[in-house]
């Protein structure tokens, strides 16, 4: 027991030399500005270091969650971005040359606006349904048309709504020509493609080509001449070989057609009485 | 015994009064400043307690940083040099020598003395430069001053030790 002893005190020196280290290592952090704040500086950039090192681990842990946020992120913007073209593209269309010249052809008429409330395109014969009537000044016979070109042709009027025989119908019969010209034959079409209809009776020698412009004709008093209709895709021979055939792309794509608008022609009711009184 | 740490005590006071009163304002062209009291430490003979110079060293030291404004600098300076104080003395000491040997020019040899007290002096400015810059921004600066002040440390001294054994 007393080697024991003797053996630690021997080793006393040691402890007292590191107690008054440490406590001149205390003071020296402790009362000294400039070495406290080295203390304070050094210690903070190895908690920084760590603090640091835990944040990219974080992060890296957390990419899997971020990766389906940034998917689900972009599939919204891709969805804004695609109604964001849509009404470019109506507002661009909205403001086109069709449109200006059809708003200077349709100056003088009346133009009652109207709404699709039912449509088909894929019968063979389909109808458009317009919630405006009677009571809003629509006769029969009247002319529909909407921004890109003509739709067709009011067919029953009730006291609020009317029926319109659209171009698609096979029972609509339009009297169109060709731009420049002043050969004439109806629109008609027999089913298939709504976008597609084909104009009988061009005469033979009529010279027609691919791109020429389809209007209105004005041979009735449905439409005033000149409103587009579509373009000339194909030339074709008639059945009988006697005329051709063109096959029109229309402007109009009644498949989405929203908002019409329906000539009302003040002569018509004249026109009207006029004809009553030869019958 | 009493007389002797007696005048161990003594002789702290008259050192650190000096190193206090005359060469803390000592800055010889700016980089060197004696730092004396050290030599307190090389008078303590052979076979000493070596707790008893561990705190006779931690408290020359706190006197002289109290006065100089340096806390923990001196302290832990002195507290080394009187941690290898014994150490250095016990290896070269003269092999006849007496138990409680008083390290001088005389009982050591001089050039023994003078490696001895070098060596003491050069470890304590090393810790005490190193701890009082506490940055190695300017290694150039720090090593002039610390060399010259060891120049200037040991040449006084010296001069003290001269001073001293004419006396005696």
């Amino acid at each position: 027991m007393q080697s024991f002893i003797d053996r630690l005190l021997q080793y006393a020196h040691w402890v007292i030399f590191l107690v008054l280290e440490a406590l001149s290592g205390w003071m020296l952090f402790r009362f000294n500005a400039y070495q406290g704040s080295v203390w304070f500086t050094q210690a903070n950039a190895v908690a920084g270091y760590v603090l640091d090192c835990q944040a990219k681990i974080l992060q890296f842990v957390h990419l899997k969650d971020q990766n389906s946020q940034l998917t689900q992120d972009i599939l919204l913007l891709q969805q804004e971005n695609e109604s964001m073209r849509t009404q470019l593209a109506q507002l661009t269309q909205d403001s086109s040359y069709t449109q200006k010249v059809q708003a200077e052809l349709l100056n003088g008429e009346k133009l009652i606006p109207a709404h699709v409330i039912s449509n088909s395109i894929k019968q063979k014969d389909n109808f458009i349904t317009l919630d405006k009537g009677l009571k809003d000044g629509i006769r029969t016979e009247m002319g529909v048309v909407s921004g890109t070109g003509i739709v067709g042709i009011t067919y029953l009027v009730s006291n609020h709504f009317s029926v319109v025989l659209p171009i698609l119908n096979s029972h609509s019969n339009i009297s169109c020509r060709l731009r420049g010209t002043n050969y004439f034959g109806s629109l008609k079409w027999d089913g298939g493609s709504p976008l597609q209809a084909y104009m009988d009776d061009i005469p033979r020698h009529a010279r027609c080509k691919i791109g020429d412009i389809v209007e209105t004709s004005g041979f009735s008093s449905v439409f005033p001449a000149g409103i587009f209709v579509g373009k000339v895709i194909q030339v074709k021979n008639s059945k009988d070989g006697l005329s051709y055939r063109l096959e029109v792309q229309l402007s109009t794509d009644l498949a989405q057609i929203r908002d019409v608008r329906i000539v009302s022609n003040s002569r018509q009711a004249e026109l009207d009485s006029l004809q009553r009184q030869v019958k | 015994m009493i007389i002797r740490e007696l005048i161990h005590l003594l002789q702290l006071v008259a050192l650190v009064a000096l190193q206090a009163l005359v060469f803390n304002h000592m800055h010889l062209f700016g980089y060197a400043t004696p730092l004396v009291y050290v030599c307190f430490l090389l008078y303590f003979p052979l076979n000493y307690s070596r707790c008893g110079i561990l705190l006779w060293g931690f408290a020359a030291g706190l006197l002289t940083d109290i006065f100089s404004n340096t806390p923990g600098v001196g302290t832990a300076s002195t507290t080394l040099v009187a941690m290898i104080q014994p150490v250095l003395l016990q290896a070269m000491a003269p092999k006849d020598c007496v138990e409680d040997m008083m390290p001088n020019f005389h009982t050591m040899g001089y050039g023994n003395y003078a490696r001895f007290f070098i060596i003491l002096i050069v470890v304590h400015h090393l810790l005490f430069f190193a701890l009082e810059s506490f940055s190695y921004f300017n290694p150039l600066h720090l090593l002039l001053s610390c060399g010259s002040s060891i120049a200037l440390t040991t040449s006084i001294v010296w001069a003290i030790e001269h001073l001293l054994n004419r006396k005696s």
